[in-house]
């Protein structure tokens, strides 16, 4: 079943045209992976998702409601954001910023109540974070941070998460612990996710672990292609699109098939 | 007077029965000091409050009540109405209140683009409008009569609550009071407000209209205090810091705290500017003298660990 539709979507800053005419459908369940070089409008597109820009043309739906009848309120009960980098203002405990994820059920001059408390509670310990719970999240690490930024998005309740480069600034190890943690969600509460990364391999790591996942690769405003891992993430499209040599590889380990493309050379 | 006879005093106004006390006590006890104390407690409460406020919104722990613009237009509304009417107190209260309110306007409209206000355009909106309505001050202080005119309008600068009585509290109460009960009533959405903008958005913040409110809510206190007290710094920084090393950054606690700590505070500051020497001093100037080298002593303390 859909969850997401997007039909002829366009968007432009002023005259700057940054979206041109996107199609996509996100289906229940899945890990939708946005990838494409700097600038194509990765960003933007999950900014007019997230009802924060407004497309120009075009429409969005959300399990069939159009976005733009819908208020900010009703929004973050089906989508909740996970964003690249997250800016730490004041010392918060983790428990604190968890739980600032319920607002969307809380009334404007309403506390956050017991159960929030609790749903905030089982969200950190989803994403193996419970421990942290009462110190302050500026002194955890960028990818504990992220694990936060997850649970947070989790007490939102929605069928939906939406990430922009959530591993942008992790380490190897954190990177591989944040996608594990996605992977997981997915499998156990039958999340959907849309995730954008400039990285291919994070779409084969989802295919290796065998979830369902889709991958839109973008390029200049538009979908260049859309499908499979394996349909979209091919040397041919990565010439076309980076203008680089690379090899698609497949490694059997344990009686598993593992998948990845590595970067060979860039054409001048 | 002694402690009984305070005591007696407020017992007469009570109606207890069994107290008895002279009407000079009364006088002095009842329409002179409890009035003044009232006030500090609400005036220092305000500006606590909407610092902290404030704070959250801008996401920095450095701007006060004042970030907007509001202290530099009921100044000048102030001055205005010393020039212009002769310093009718109602009347300095009114313009006060109504340049503050004006300023902080001013900055919002030049700190909105298109359909968002950034904290940053914010900030330099008040930035801008600050200086020019201090230079406003300049001037009126310029044209004024140097005898009778230019000594009120220093006066009122410097911050001072020796004109209490029962009539202004009952005037200026009203916007601290909705001011304070907004941001206290809204505390938790201070927390959400200090995340970006886009965050708090999908979370399922009205921005606009959010962060409008908290604006308007501080605003109300601030202009409010203002109005009666004149411009009283640091209260609106120092006290949230307190706040802050005391209890944490959590607005739902944090902003209670500050009411509390700001009513004290200023009562106390209110009773030693009274005190310390034989005819009173200003207490904007004691605000500042005991609290900025009282913040520099908790930043080393914590060493900046507060925030």
């Amino acid at each position: 079943m859909s969850i997401i539709e997007v039909k002829k979507t366009s968007f432009s800053y002023g005259h700057q045209r940054v979206l041109e005419n996107i199609d996509l459908t996100v289906n229940e369940g899945e890990i939708f992976c946005l990838f494409g070089p700097n600038g194509c409008g990765k960003t933007t597109l999950i900014q007019c998702l997230l009802g924060i820009l407004r497309p120009s043309a075009g429409t969005i739906k959300l399990r069939s409601r159009d976005i733009r009848n819908m208020k900010t309120v009703e929004i973050a009960r089906e989508l909740a954001y996970i964003p690249q980098i997250h800016e730490k203002p004041f010392p918060y405990k983790v428990i604190d910023v968890v739980l600032m994820g319920r607002v969307s059920y809380t009334g404007l001059f309403s506390l956050p109540k017991k159960e929030d408390r609790k749903t905030a509670e089982e969200a950190l310990e989803m994403v193996g974070m419970l421990e942290f719970r009462d110190k302050p999240y500026t002194q955890i690490s960028g990818g504990e941070t992220q694990l936060v930024m997850v649970a947070r998005a989790l007490t939102q309740k929605t069928p939906v998460l939406i990430m922009d480069e959530p591993t942008a600034h992790l380490d190897f190890r954190n990177e591989l612990t944040f996608l594990e943690t996605i992977v997981r969600l997915v499998r156990d509460t039958k999340i959907t996710v849309v995730m954008a990364t400039h990285f291919p391999n994070h779409a084969f790591y989802f295919e290796n672990s065998s979830t369902k996942s889709q991958v839109a690769l973008m390029n200049d405003r538009m979908f260049y292609a859309q499908g499979t891992p394996d349909d979209v993430l091919t040397e041919l499209n990565m010439y076309n699109i980076f203008n680089i040599k690379s090899k698609l590889i497949s490694h059997e380990w344990e009686g598993e098939s593992f998948k990845q493309i590595f970067p060979i050379r860039t054409y001048g | 007077m002694t402690i009984g006879e305070v005591v007696s005093v407020l017992g007469v106004k009570a109606g207890f029965p069994g107290f008895d006390s002279l009407p000079i006590h009364v006088n002095v006890v009842w329409d002179i000091r409890f009035p003044r104390a009232i006030l500090g407690a609400f005036v220092g409460g305000s500006l606590a409050v909407s610092g902290a406020a404030f704070q959250g919104l801008f996401r920095n722990p450095l701007v006060s009540s004042g970030v907007l613009g509001v202290s530099a237009g009921a100044g000048f509304g102030a001055s205005m109405a010393i020039i212009l009417f002769g310093g009718d107190t109602f009347l300095v209260y009114v313009f006060a209140f109504c340049f503050g309110i004006l300023a902080v306007v001013l900055s919002y409209v030049i700190g909105t683009n298109y359909t968002s206000t950034p904290t940053i355009m914010l900030v330099l909106g008040g930035v801008v409008v600050s200086s020019i309505f201090s230079s406003l001050v300049s001037l009126l202080k310029y044209i004024a009569d140097p005898y009778e005119q230019l000594p009120s309008i220093v006066f009122w600068l410097m911050g001072s609550m020796a004109s209490a009585r029962f009539r202004d509290i009952a005037i200026s109460a009203i916007p601290m009071w909705v001011g304070m009960a907004g941001l206290v009533a809204m505390r938790w959405r201070l927390n959400i407000l200090s995340m970006d903008d886009r965050e708090a958005q999908a979370l399922g913040v009205n921005i606009i209209f959010v962060k409008g409110l908290a604006i308007l809510f501080a605003t109300l206190a601030t202009a409010g205090a203002v109005c009666v007290s004149g411009i009283i710094g640091w209260v609106g920084l120092v006290v949230p810091h307190m706040g802050r090393m005391l209890v944490g950054n959590d607005n739902t606690i944090l902003v209670p705290t500050c009411l509390s700590i700001g009513a004290g505070y200023l009562i106390l500051v209110d009773n030693v500017a009274r005190t310390l020497t034989g005819s009173e001093i200003p207490l904007g100037i004691l605000t500042s003298i005991i609290g900025a080298p009282f913040f520099v002593y908790l930043l080393k303390k914590t060493k900046g660990r507060g925030w």
